[in-house]
Parts: C-alpha cells; sequence; structure tokens
C-alpha cells in the first residue's frame, strides 16, 4: 500500500501565507462570537481531566505544580535531618543519635538536596514557567515531562524513605570508594540506582526544556530577544548534559563492582579510587552551577520588573551564563586539592576556579547597573533578591579564598567548607528561589501570598541562616572536620556549635511561616490583578481564571518586554488576533518556529493526558528498585515491560501521520502539520539526548586511558586480550548496521518502499550481530580478576546494550512502514533512528579500537 | 627564597597583633589552624588573615552599593556610570585582585610537598587508627609507634602517607595543611614546626563510623629531646613489671591480644593492631579517644565499641574489675 | 512594532539550515572562543598527567610546549575577538544595546556576546598558564 503513496509527489511543507504580520492585519479586529467559539474550542481541547483521572494530566502547568510541591517536600524531609544533625552536634559527646545513623542522616541530607531539590526544583520552575515565559501552549513533550515526574517521585520516595527503615546510604553524599564499594548492606546500592534512576529522569527534562528554548519561542522573538530565564535555562540544559553523563558512567561502573565484583575502584586488584573522585567531581562542580544559574535568571526576571526598566548588559549576562557553563567544567579538581596531585596540575584549576568568579560577578554588577538606572521599588520578592546578594556575595568571596589551593590544604572538608557551601546555596539557590516564588506565584495560582508572613519568613531565615552558618566559618578554622558524629570538650567548638543549632532552628521557623503562607487555604482571597507587579516579560498575559491553554493565541513579539513596549499585545492574545487562535480538530497544538529568528515552521499536535506515562515510570522504577535487594529477574522483567509500555506510548502518540498536511494558523498564515529531521522537534531531542549518551560512553573510554595513565603496568605484562577477530568482526558489522540504516532512510524517501524495509531487516540483523560479536570478543576474559579485563567488558558491555536498543529502533521502524505510520513522506522515525545511528556507529568504533587495538599498541 | 618565607612567618605576629588581637582569644585552640605553630601553617594563616581583610571590604562594597541603589538614591541614575559600574565591578577589579592573588597563592601551592632535613615518617591510616613509622636519615629499619605524632622543632619532616582499606587524610592544623591517604598509593607532605609544644590532629576524610574519634597528638620537640625520645622508642619492652602489671600480662597473654598487637620484646607480634611497645608513654588511648589514667585504660578494654562504634577490637567485658585493672596497670607501665 | 511593516522576513520551508548556514559564523562564534580555552586546558591537565603521572616526557618540556601553546590560544581568541568586535560595530554605530526585532540587531547582538566572551575566555587563558610559569617540576 505504501507503494502506491510514494507515486505521489511529496507534500508541500513550506510556511505559506504573510509573515510577519503587518500592523493593518494585527489592527483588524476579530468577530466576538467566533472569539466565543474559538475559546470553547480551545478550552475543550486543554481540559485538564476532573476527578481521580486528574493525575493522567501531563499539561505543564499541573506536572510543574507537582514537580515544585514534591521537591519543596524532599527538601523539607532534607531539612528535617538537618535540624537532627545539628542537635546531635549541639553539644561536645553527644549520643543522642548513633554514629551510623548520623552518617546516613548526613549523606542523605546532601543527597536530598543536591539531588532530590535543587536540580529538580530547576527542572520544576522551568517546566512551569518556561512555555509562559514564551507565549507556548506547552512544552514540546509534555508525556516526557510527566514520565519524570513520575520517576522522580518513585525514586526520590525510594531514596528517603530507606532510613526509616534503618538501611540509607552513609557513605556521604559523593560516595567515596572504596568506602562506599565495601559497605555492608544495600545503603550504597540504593544511592546509585534510585539517584541514577532520577539523574535520567533528569536528563528527560533537560532534553525537554532545551528543545522548548529552542523550538518553541513565539514567532518574532530571536536569540537577541529571549527573557533571559530563556537563555539560562539552554546554558543549564546544556550543562546538564554534559555533566551528568560522567555520573551516571561512574555509577555504572560503581554498581558494576557492587553487583558483579568488578574492580574498578578496588587498588589491590589494579582499580583506583582516584577515578571515581574524578567522574563524581566532574558532575559534581557543574553541577553547583546547575543549580546556582537558574536562580540568578529568576534574579533577572524579577530586577528589571522592579526596576521599571529594561535589564542593563542583556549581552553581558548572556554572555556569563555562557561563560559559567564553560568554565565550571574546569574546576573540579578544586575539590581534590588534597589528594596529592602534582602541583602545577593543582594550579591549573586552582587559576580556572578563580576565573569564573569574573562571569559570576559581571551578572551581579549586571544587575546593580539595572537597579542604578531604574526608579527601585522595594516589593517582597527583592527583599529576598537582597538577602540572596548579600549571603551570596559572602559565599562567593569564601570561595576565592578556597580557590586558593594552599589555603583548601587547611580548611579542606572542615566546617569552613559547610559554612561555604550553605552561603552559595542559600544565597544562590534558596534566597532567590522563594523569591520566584513570591513573586511568580499570582500566575502560579492565581493567588497572591501574603506580604506579613513574607517578611515575618525572610528575616527569620536571613537572621537564623547567618547565626546558623556565619560561626561555622571559624569553627572549621579552629579545626573541627566534617562529618564527625561528634566532638571531644574542650578545642573551642562547643559554643560555636550549640550557637549553629540555635540559629538552625529560627531558619526551621522561618520556613514553617514560608510553607504556611504557601500551603494555607486562600480561598476566600480577591483575585488578583492580571499582572500585580506591572512587569514586561510574556507571562503576564496569562489568563485569570486559570484557563489551561496556556495562552489564547500565540502572539508574534518584537521586543524583549512585549507587555511594556507592544501596546495592544494583550488585549490581540485575548481576542484571539494572533497565531493558533483555535483548536478546530480538538486536539492539543503548539508552534514549532525556528532556532534563531523563530519564524514560524510547524504546528506541533502535542500530547494528552494519558496513564501510559505512570505505567512506564512504575516499571522502570522496579528496574532499578529490585537490583538494590540483589532480585535482578524481576528487575529485568520489569525492564522488559517498561521497554514495551515506551514503544506502546511512542507508537500511539509520536511522529503519527496527520489527517491533513497543513493548517491554517491565523493570520492568513499556513503551516505543515508534520515535518521530519531537523525541522522537528523529535530530531532535535534524539539529538541533544544522544550528545549526553555519548559524553557517558566518553567518561568510560577516559576510565581506560586514565587506568593507563595511573599505572605502570596497565595492561598488565600478559594479560589475556579481546579476540581480535571478534572485534574486527563486531566494527565491521556494526558499520554496516549503520550504512543500511541510511540506505533505509534514503530508500523510504524515494518511495523505494519495499527495498527501504530490507534495509532496516538487515540493519537489526547487522547490529545484533555486531553486539553478539564483541560479546564474544570479551567471553573469555575474567572480569573480576583485574581491572583491565573489567574496563573492556564494560565497554563491550555499554556498546551491547546500544546494539539491543538499535535493534528495537529498527524493528519499530520495520514494524512503522508495514502499518502505515512510516511512509515515504512521514519518516520522522527513520530520521531519528538514523541519527541516533550517526552516534551509534562512532562510538562502536571507538569502542572497538579501544577494545582490540588500544591494549595491543601501548 | 627561605628569607622570604621567614619573612612571611613575620609578617602574621605583627599583623595579627594590631588588626586581631580581641579575635585572638577565640582563635587559640589545639587545632586550631589559626594558632600557628609551625612555619606552614603560619604562612597559611598569613594568607587568610589577608583574604579576609579584602574579602570584608569587597563584601562592604557590594551589599553598601545595593543598600544605597535601593534605599538612599532610588531615583533612575545615568546609564553611563551604569555600564561603566559593570566593566570596572565586574571584570577590570576582579582581574587585579584575583590575578595578584593567583600570584601569591600559585607560589606558595608546592611548599608543603618541599624536601626534608633527613627524618621521615610513614602513616598509614587504618579504621580507625594511625600506624606509624619513624625512619631517621639512613636508618634500615623504623622505629614502630601507632597513634601519636613527635615532630622536632625547627627541621622539616616528611610524611610519606597511605591507607590500608579506605581514604583518610593526615592533618594537624597547628602545623600545616592536610593531605590525603589513599589505599594503593602513597602521598606525600612535609612539616617544619616552629615551636615545641602539644597539638592535636584528626583525620578530616570521612572513614566510616568512628570518623570521628581518628585524632592523634603531635608532640613538637626540641631537636636533641626528640632524637634522646627516638632512642628510647627504638628498644624493646620494659621487663620490670610492678605485680598487678605481671597479672596483667598474663591476661594479655591468656586473652589473645597479642594476634593483634605487637610488644615488641614478648612473644606478642600481631600487626592487626596498633603496636603496645610503649604504649605507656602515649598523651591518648584509642587514637585520641581518651585520657590515659587508670580509668580510661580499663574504659577502654572493657567499652571498646561504645568507645569507638564499629571498631574492629572486641571488648573485653567479660573481665573481671580486678582483671581488667591489671591489665591496665600492664599497659599502661609499657612506657 | 516598527518592523512588522517588513515583509521581506519571509519563512522558508529549510529554516533551520538557512539561518544557520547564515549565520554560522556568528552563532557558532559565541562558542569558539570559550572552546579555544576549553582545549587549551584539557591539554594542559593531560599533558601534564601523561609527564607527571606516566613519565612519558620530561616536565620542563611540556611547560614549555604549554606556554607556546598559551600564547598561540591567546592569538587566537584575540583574533577571534577582533572578529566579532568587528561584527559587533559598536566602534562604528556606538550603539551598545540591541533589542531590536531585526536581523542587523540579531546580528550584532550576537558579535557582542562573542566579544565578551573572548574576553573572559582570554582572562581562562591568562590565568590557567600562570602555573605553567609560576610552579616548577611535577612535585
Amino acid at each position: 500500500m505504501s507503494a502506491d503513496k510514494a507515486a505521489l509527489p511529496p507534500p508541500d511543507r513550506r510556511p505559506l501565507g504573510p509573515y510577519p504580520p503587518t500592523p493593518e492585519m494585527l489592527a483588524e479586529p476579530v468577530p466576538e462570537a467566533l472569539q466565543r467559539a474559538q475559546a470553547d474550542r480551545l478550552r475543550a481541547a486543554w481540559r485538564t481531566p476532573k476527578g481521580w483521572r486528574y493525575w493522567t494530566a501531563v499539561n505543564n502547568t499541573e506536572v510543574g505544580k507537582w514537580y515544585c510541591l514534591t521537591a519543596l517536600a524532599f527538601m523539607l524531609c532534607a531539612g528535617v535531618m538537618a535540624l537532627i544533625i545539628r542537635l546531635q552536634l549541639a553539644v561536645p559527646d553527644n549520643d543522642l543519635v548513633s554514629s551510623d545513623r548520623f552518617s546516613q542522616l548526613f549523606t542523605l541530607h546532601g543527597s536530598a538536596m543536591m539531588f532530590l531539590f535543587a536540580v529538580p526544583m530547576f527542572e520544576a520552575i522551568s517546566i512551569l514557567l518556561l512555555p509562559g515565559m514564551l507565549g507556548a501552549r506547552d512544552m514540546p513533550f509534555p508525556r516526557l515531562s510527566a514520565f519524570g515526574y513520575w520517576c522522580f517521585l518513585i525514586g526520590g520516595t525510594f531514596v528517603l524513605v530507606s532510613i526509616l527503615f534503618d538501611i540509607a546510604p552513609r557513605a556521604g553524599w559523593f560516595m567515596y570508594p572504596p568506602l562506599a564499594t565495601q559497605d555492608e548492606g544495600p545503603g550504597s546500592d540504593i544511592w546509585l540506582l534510585g539517584l541514577s534512576f532520577i539523574e535520567i529522569a533528569s536528563i528527560a527534562a533537560a532534553v525537554e526544556l532545551i528543545v522548548g528554548a529552542l523550538k518553541c519561542r513565539p514567532p518574532g522573538m530571536r536569540v537577541n530577544m529571549m527573557p533571559l530565564y530563556a537563555w539560562y535555562v539552554l546554558v543549564v540544559g546544556g550543562m546538564i548534559l554534559f555533566a551528568f553523563p560522567p555520573l551516571i558512567a561512574g555509577d555504572f561502573l560503581f554498581e558494576l563492582e557492587r553487583s558483579l565484583d568488578w574492580p574498578f575502584f578496588d587498588p589491590t586488584r589494579g582499580g583506583d579510587p582516584m577515578l571515581w573522585q574524578h567522574l563524581f567531581w566532574i558532575f559534581g562542580h557543574p553541577e553547583v552551577y546547575i543549580v546556582f544559574l537558574p536562580s540568578i535568571a529568576i534574579a533577572a526576571m524579577v530586577i528589571p520588573t522592579v526596576a521599571r526598566r529594561p535589564i542593563v548588559g542583556y549581552s553581558w549576562i548572556v554572555l556569563s551564563a555562557v561563560g559559567v557553563g564553560f568554565l565550571s567544567f574546569g574546576l573540579w579538581v578544586h575539590h581534590m586539592f588534597t589528594t596529592g596531585l602534582p602541583s602545577i596540575s593543582l594550579g591549573f584549576f586552582s587559576a580556572a576556579s578563580q576565573a569564573v568568579v569574573i562571569p559570576t560577578g559581571i551578572q551581579l554588577f549586571a544587575f546593580l547597573a539595572t537597579l542604578l538606572v531604574g526608579r527601585v521599588t522595594m516589593n517582597l520578592p527583592m527583599l529576598w533578591i537582597a538577602g540572596a546578594l548579600a549571603v551570596f556575595t559572602l559565599g562567593g568571596l569564601t570561595g576565592v579564598m578556597l580557590a586558593i589551593a594552599p589555603f583548601d590544604f587547611q580548611v579542606h572538608d572542615t566546617y569552613f567548607i559547610v559554612a561555604h557551601l550553605h552561603y552559595t546555596l542559600f544565597g544562590g539557590m534558596i534566597f532567590p528561589v522563594i523569591a520566584g516564588v513570591y513573586y511568580f506565584f499570582p500566575f502560579i495560582s492565581k493567588k497572591m501570598l501574603s506580604e506579613r508572613l513574607g517578611r515575618w519568613s525572610f528575616w527569620l531565615i536571613f537572621t537564623g541562616f547567618n547565626i546558623c552558618f556565619l560561626p561555622m566559618h571559624l569553627t572549621g578554622l579552629l579545626g573541627m572536620p566534617r562529618r564527625i558524629y561528634t566532638y571531644p570538650t574542650g578545642l573551642g567548638w562547643d559554643w560555636l556549635n550549640l550557637i549553629s543549632t540555635v540559629g538552625a532552628f529560627i531558619i526551621a521557623a522561618g520556613f514553617l511561616v514560608f510553607v504556611w503562607d504557601l500551603l494555607r487555604p486562600k480561598g476566600k482571597q480577591p483575585q488578583p490583578p492580571r499582572n500585580p507587579w506591572q512587569a514586561g516579560t510574556l507571562e503576564w498575559s496569562h489568563d485569570i481564571p486559570e484557563e489551561a491553554w496556556g495562552v489564547r493565541s500565540i502572539p508574534h513579539v518584537t521586543t524583549r518586554y512585549p507587555l511594556w513596549e507592544q501596546p495592544g499585545i494583550l488585549e490581540r492574545m485575548d481576542a484571539g488576533r494572533y497565531y493558533l487562535p483555535d483548536a478546530e480538530e480538538g486536539r492539543r497544538e503548539t508552534l514549532i518556529t525556528s532556532v534563531i529568528d523563530a519564524r514560524p515552521l510547524q504546528v506541533q499536535r502535542v500530547t494528552g493526558p494519558s496513564w501510559i506515562t505512570h505505567v512506564a515510570a512504575a516499571f522502570t522504577g522496579g528496574c532499578f528498585i529490585f537490583p538494590t535487594f540483589g532480585y535482578y529477574w524481576p528487575a529485568v522483567v520489569c525492564g522488559v515491560f517498561a521497554g514495551m509500555a515506551i514503544l506502546y506510548w511512542l507508537w500511539t502518540a509520536t511522529a503519527r501521520p496527520p489527517e491533513a498536511e497543513r493548517k491554517d494558523v491565523g493570520l492568513g498564515l499556513s503551516l505543515p502539520t508534520y515535518v521530519s529531521g531537523p525541522d522537528s522537534v523529535g530530531w532535535w531531542a534524539m539529538w541533544i539526548t544522544m550528545l549526553g549518551d555519548a559524553t557517558a560512553f566518553a567518561s568510560i573510554i577516559f576510565g581506560f586511558f586514565f587506568y593507563w595513565t595511573a599505572q605502570d603496568d596497565f595492561p598488565p605484562d600478559g594479560a589475556l586480550h579481546a579476540g581480535a577477530g571478534e572485534t574486527a568482526l563486531a566494527a565491521l558489522a556494526l558499520a554496516a548496521a549503520w550504512g543500511l540504516v541510511l540506505l533505509a532512510r534514503r530508500w523510504n524517501r524515494h518511495g523505494a518502499v519495499t527495498a527501504a524495509r530490507l534495509a532496516l531487516a538487515g540493519a537489526a540483523l547487522t547490529a545484533a550481530t555486531g553486539g553478539g560479536a564483541l560479546a564474544l570478543a570479551v567471553w573469555p576474559l575474567d572480569p573480576t580478576s583485574h581491572v583491565y579485563p573489567a574496563v573492556i567488558c564494560a565497554i563491550a558491555l555499554w556498546i551491547c546494550v546500544h546494539a539491543a536498543l538499535a535493534v528495537v529502533m529498527h524493528l519499530y521502524c520495520l514494524a512503522g512502514s508495514f502499518a502505515g505510520k512510516l511512509t515515504p513522506h512521514h519518516d520522522a522515525d527513520l530520521c531519528n533512528v538514523a541519527l541516533f545511528s550517526h552516534f551509534f556507529v562512532l562510538s562502536s568504533l571507538v569502542a572497538c579500537a579501544v577494545i582490540g587495538l588500544a591494549p595491543r599498541l601501548i | 627564597m627561605p628569607r622570604s618565607k621567614a619573612r612571611a612567618a613575620a609578617r602574621p605576629k605583627a599583623l595579627s597583633a594590631a588588626l586581631t588581637l580581641p579575635l585572638l582569644a577565640g582563635c587559640e585552640g589545639a587545632q586550631s589552624a589559626l594558632a600557628p605553630a609551625g612555619e606552614d601553617a603560619a604562612v597559611l594563616a598569613t594568607l587568610f588573615w589577608v583574604m579576609l581583610s579584602g574579602a570584608v571590604v569587597l563584601f562592604l562594597a557590594m551589599n553598601g552599593l545595593f543598600f544605597y541603589l535601593t534605599r538612599i538614591r532610588v531615583q533612575a541614575q545615568s546609564e553611563t556610570v551604569a555600564r561603566w559600574l559593570i566593566v570596572g565591578g565586574g571584570i577590570v577589579l576582579p582581574f587585579v585582585v584575583i590575578s595578584a592573588l593567583l600570584v601569591w597563592g600559585l607560589s606558595i601551592l608546592p611548599d608543603h610537598r618541599q624536601a626534608g632535613d633527613g627524618l621521615r615518617i610513614r602513616v598509614t591510616g587504618e579504621q580507625w587508627w594511625w600506624r606509624v613509622e619513624y625512619w631517621p636519615e639512613g636508618a634500615t629499619e623504623p622505629v614502630i609507634s601507632a597513634n601519636e605524632i613527635r615532630l622536632p622543632a625547627g627541621q622539616r619532616t616528611e610524611l610519606i602517607l597511605d591507607s590500608a582499606h579506605v581514604i583518610h587524610s593526615f592533618w594537624i592544623p597547628a602545623l600545616g595543611g592536610k593531605m590525603d591517604m589513599f589505599p594503593g598509593r602513597e602521598t606525600f607532605l612535609s612539616l617544619r614546626p616552629t615551636q615545641p609544644g602539644t597539638y592535636r590532629g584528626q583525620c578530616a576524610e570521612f572513614c566510616g563510623a568512628s570518623h570521628a574519634w581518628m585524632a592523634f597528638e603531635a608532640h613538637v620537640m626540641a631537636p636533641e629531646a626528640f632524637d634522646d625520645w627516638l632512642a628510647a622508642q627504638a628498644g624493646p619492652a620494659q621487663t620490670a613489671l610492678s605485680d598487678a602489671a605481671r597479672r596483667g600480662a598474663g591476661i594479655f597473654t591468656r586473652e589473645g591480644c597479642g594476634a593483634c598487637h605487637t610488644i615488641r620484646g614478648t612473644e606478642h607480634i600481631g600487626v592487626v593492631g596498633p603496636d603496645l611497645t610503649r604504649v605507656g608513654s602515649r598523651t591518648t588511648l584509642g587514637a585520641g579517644r581518651l585520657g590515659v589514667s587508670l580509668d580510661a585504660y580499663r574504659a577502654w578494654i572493657t567499652h571498646t565499641g561504645d568507645l569507638k562504634p564499629e571498631v574492629e577490637m572486641p571488648a573485653y567485658d567479660h573481665l573481671s574489675e580486678a582483671e581488667a585493672t591489671d591489665l591496665a596497670q600492664y599497659l599502661r607501665g609499657l612506657e | 512594532m516598527n518592523d512588522e511593516s517588513n515583509t521581506s522576513d519571509r519563512p522558508r520551508e529549510d529554516e533551520d539550515r538557512h539561518a544557520f548556514a547564515a549565520e554560522a559564523h556568528s552563532l557558532w562564534r559565541i562558542t569558539f572562543a570559550p572552546t579555544v580555552w576549553a582545549l587549551h586546558f584539557v591539554l594542559c591537565y593531560g599533558l601534564v598527567s601523561l609527564s607527571c603521572a606516566k613519565e612519558l616526557i620530561p616536565i620542563a618540556t611540556v611547560q614549555a610546549v604549554l606556554t607556546a601553546l598559551s600564547l598561540l590560544a591567546l592569538a587566537i581568541i584575540a583574533w577571534l575577538g577582533f572578529r566579532s568586535l568587528r561584527q559587533w560595530r559598536v566602534l562604528v554605530t556606538g550603539q551598545l544595546e540591541h533589542p531590536e526585532g531585526t536581523p542587523e540587531s540579531r546580528h550584532r547582538f550576537l558579535g557582542h556576546a562573542a566579544f565578551l566572551l573572548s574576553v573572559i575566555s582570554a582572562i581562562g587563558v591568562i590565568f590557567v598558564s600562570m602555573p605553567l610559569i609560576l610552579i616548577g617540576g611535577c612535585q
């Protein structure tokens, strides 16, 4: 049947009609009756499910709210742990909690604050706010956000609940081997698997946010006009893509050591604990900026509003964000200054740690400059920003001190560091985020928070914070190390610790006030004004009372602050004068625009409410949680079901050929409803995901060369190598699979459907052969005997898993071709698989070279 | 180079006397990095005070400006001034300040690993105590001790650090910066204490349940006194025992303590736990856990795990009080 | 608002590829200078490790080579900075902000951002080169 379609000429996928709209077109009124009819249809298409089906919602406003509240709840749990820690340390020789329990508490406190609060909170807030700021209806992949959220909920709860059973991880949030690898009990596995699960959800959110910021902007919003928040989302999303994969690679090696006794970090068998430190901190330091930059982004939204004028130094702030993004990857060894690396290497990282001060400082001075030229009206959000500035500058200045390596030799791993990191994280994250909550609350829930309670909570948290953490600088200088569960009297630490404990409880009181303000019933409160702060950006075009459609119509934007600088834009948006004012087919749609100049390209059908995300998340959760307790078969079963659920979801809801090839989106513009390749959001998502995947793979390859550099006998003399013939066969077969996929795409596009199907089947076969050959090549090796065979086997395992994925993808496309989902003119799936193949063939060839060639050469 | 260092070491005294007299009382402490008793720590303390002064000025300037702009002069001001503020505050000022700081910081960075004057001490981190070997210049075999470091004043001593199982970190704040101790890898540190006295050191890298109780005392001695002490340490354990101590020695043998502990000159040659040949001459018990009273010894023998969670040594709580006292007498007498 | 009458701004089918092609020299240039910094940094770290841990190359040679590479990196960054300064055209127009919804404004904005990133990257390279001069040997 598809062969017939091939005879048809390809559909015209060019945007047709006038663009940009002329003032006359925009001035033309929309008839009232039409407005009402359009609004009703839109409302119906975007209606949030009611009753118990509410939880199937995937709309960014709902998922974003759940995400924020869950992250807040996890933060409060981690905060309670901190209070117990402080109580234990209030007096010397205390025995409130045991040493073991204390280790669990500080491990979980750190892990939860970082993995369950700071990073997810950025994703949550961005999912909630970004579409509004961009005048988009939703994120490009709503079900992916929902899937990510449910994964986060399951994984986070699992990790946190472990402490109630006294089996929580207890080797510190950094999990240094050999302490963590040798730890008995499931604690380390809970950390590794639970958090890997969440890291994957984080990467999914990053993919979604990057694509959202690049492709879902309103027509006309060129890169020089994006709200600064969107720039930060781009930078932070990019950082997540390069920072998290090294940790995932590290987790992969770590779990192989825990479960299968492959000795990556065991020095008695050639392993090296330093590799973990490198991989962890290559993640860990950018992570700090991943947490910090989005909060600065909130300040960049609040400050122009407060100053009543556009930001000064827009380009400067963009430069700082991008610059920090780059430089933050050159700092990781400053967490390892005392590990005995050569002084000159330490010097590089010391210098880079200082260099990052400059872009960070520029951001702060750009804010000061904006306040200088504006007419400042202090409001509650600004009060929190002021607190952030005071706290963060202190944290930044101690950071400058710590970046001087010799000084760090003294205070490393002491309470000075505890003080420093809390100053940067409270100042760089907590205060700005709370400022954001006060600022954006009317947008999020269409109610106002209390000014009075907000001030109370600010002054409680601010004073409590300084009472708690300022003395810790001195505690550290007086020699108190971190992570000690108690201490003897007589070292000058007693009264300092007591003061800190008092401060901690004042902070807690402040948070109680804040949380009460947030959650107290506000039913009787009158509706707030639509734009209570008189801000200039698009999110303040939101509807009160709430409408689930995001924006009534997607505006044409020509300024950085449309609500200030484009008179009449709000009325026209509300009247449906702009793009996509209607939902004739009752489908959820948003506009896809070009990356740089945001010219409209396509109408994207976005997915609606579904249970499939829950099913997929639950099985994915099982796949990660069962191995923690050594139940490997249930995990495999869960993995298979998770895969099936995801395939069902993709099959039923993505890249389906549309009922009409194009549609009129308003203002005379007609756009295609289906695109494939680089024009489509799916292709971008694949590209970005594979970038992360490639980074993880590169980290494992780095591991191979790290062992070679750090050890005199790697590979050991007379070691058994992987089979040369099998490795060569694997390289050939995997390269052939790549060639066949490209041929399949080409033939399919030219209508040679049967040939394309044969090529796809061949690709599946050769990919399977390649994976199998590589497995055979390493089969005789004993990975438990030494780190050399272990790392070779890990690389082979990585490639085999990807080969299996590739086979599934090829068969998926083949099935799509038979079912009419993949046709010569609707080949988005195949384009995406081809993109995957590019990355896969590259990593396969590198892997085969490292497995087969490198050990014989070095 | 040495002269400039001597000057650097002299500066903090003048500086801290002038600037920080009221603070000084709060900076004292056996484990304080701000009460330096060695060349390395003194340089770092100076570095801190200088950086602190700069940080206070910058902090006040930045936040003062913010306060001024949001509370005092709220009306709009010149955009040119604003742009110069970004260039001056964001680039020029930090570039100058940081360049200067980096030159200083980098130039003293390798100092904590400079070559020593002859004595080398190998310290191995154990869970949770310190195995210590003294290698005087030219020695062919070490003098073995544990849980205490003694250093000659005015000389630079090299420390060779490693670990048995997990990562630890060796740190005597009053004498200098810390250095991590890895299993399967040696790290290196050198210290030049200047003032005789007793200082406290502690493990700084989280190493498990009793991380909090992995400490030791560092005694800085006049060089001659140090040499005498080292010569005395080298020989076998004391044999002239009181009656109680003799009974205690019997209990030591009966309970199999020698499977883990060495007492040179006896049949006990275990190497799992600390060498006890001269345990009575040390100033703490259980790696800084307890003092050295008879009660402390008794408590340690009978309540080991309570005092030091998850420690490998079992608690000998089946010993009667008399037996425990005898054993304590014996060990305490091993001076 | 003023550009809404400009109807020459028609959308095209292969928008992204064209936008990238037309603007490749400015969009990607934003990241060129920091990339030079990153490469310089990785080379510094990698070569020193090979020298000090693996003892493949004498450290003095490495320091000399890396110092030369630092100068090269600075020269490349200076050249990139000069080109983006021309793209920014501030010396001609005196215009410091580019908030307008026109292709030209976007073009100059990217030039401005690329120029500023060159400045930061140059500072980064200078800082990272300091240990090469101030610290000798592998100690």
